[in-house]
């Protein structure tokens, strides 16, 4: 039997490819037969990236979306693609009587403003193959809020709103706009930000997941989801993926 | 900077700390009710007053205010 869920005679960029859930991403999408083009700011750990690509046609540029020489530079050379995660993110708690510009610029520009500005990029440059998918990650707790993530649950919440505003203006192409939202998923992110202090101990917060915590793979594996033909169905929807942290909260 | 001025501006922050309650030697394990909204204001105040930017794990090292304040001199002065 023939199955819609590879990525076969697929282009898929993949921005935030240098560690956590992006690398995960890339290497997935690389075993499911997607040629593979991965960005990130990081020289040295985007070609590890790199080197653990499974089969043939990938390609690599170091690049900060957050500049716009360097991003339009990328989005002039890569290849039209058939789909897009945008991976790049940064978690940084700040207590509201506390933000300051500096804050919005470096939480709004990495997880927002970039993916705005990159996806724009893409569009004037035809670059996005019809039937195309984008990928886009929030995450749960726009609706389970924690002290000091105002200003990063902001800038996911302004995901999942332009995530589908995009898939109406993308529709006459057959493309479509998806938001992936996770709960806790182990990645260097997270421990960096169980290192800021957010919880008092990792195990009581763990105890929050009947499935336990998610792996970078179970994330991956719901972007091939929404990447592949499977799901040509599906568009303007965030997908939770929690180990039952909703239902038992 | 000097400790004083340090506990004054953290005592700013903590209204629920009784004024005078803070001291060099004061553990920050026995200050009434510390928890991880503590700690990130700590660390907030931290960077917006003396440009250093602590970690979650490098504030757990520290026991007392005057070793915090040691902390935050030394990251002051010896940047990474």
């Amino acid at each position: 039997m023939s199955t819609p869920f590879h990525l076969h005679n697929k282009t898929v960029l993949v921005t935030g490819a240098s560690s956590g859930i992006g690398k995960q991403v890339a290497i997935s999408c690389s075993a499911m037969g997607a040629k593979v083009v991965i960005t990130g700011r990081d020289e040295k750990r985007l070609a590890e990236t790199f080197s653990v690509l499974q089969g043939e046609g990938h390609s690599q540029f170091v690049c900060d979306l957050m500049d716009e020489t360097q991003r339009n530079n990328l989005f002039d050379t890569i290849p039209a693609i058939d789909g897009y995660v945008h991976s790049a993110g940064v978690v940084a708690p700040v207590p509201v009587k506390f933000i300051a510009e500096k804050h919005i610029r470096y939480i709004m520009g990495v997880n927002f403003e970039s993916a705005v500005l990159s996806v724009a990029r893409l569009l004037k440059n035809k670059k996005l193959n019809d039937a195309a998918s984008l990928v886009f990650f929030s995450s749960i707790s726009v609706s389970y809020p924690y002290a000091g993530g105002a200003l990063y649950t902001a800038s996911k919440g302004a995901i999942e709103a332009y995530s589908k505003n995009l898939a109406i203006e993308i529709l006459p192409k057959k493309m479509r706009s998806n938001v992936v939202v996770p709960a806790m998923v182990k990645t260097p992110l997270y421990e960096e930000t169980k290192n800021q202090s957010m919880y008092r101990s990792a195990e009581e917060y763990e105890s929050k997941y009947p499935l336990g915590l998610g792996m970078p793979e179970d994330v991956a594996n719901a972007c091939i989801y929404l990447l592949s033909e499977a799901s040509r169905w599906v568009t303007g929807i965030n997908l939770t993926l929690d180990g039952g942290f909703s239902i038992v909260k | 900077m000097d400790i004083n001025t340090f506990i004054q501006q953290l005592q700013g922050e903590f209204e629920d700390i009784p004024a005078g309650f803070l001291k060099p030697e004061t553990k920050i394990s026995d200050i009434e009710g510390w928890g991880s909204m503590h700690a990130l204001i700590v660390i907030a105040l931290i960077d917006t007053e003396y440009g250093v930017t602590l970690k979650g794990d490098e504030l757990r090292k520290v026991s007392s205010v005057q070793e915090l304040y040691d902390m935050v001199v030394n990251l002051k002065n010896n940047p990474e």
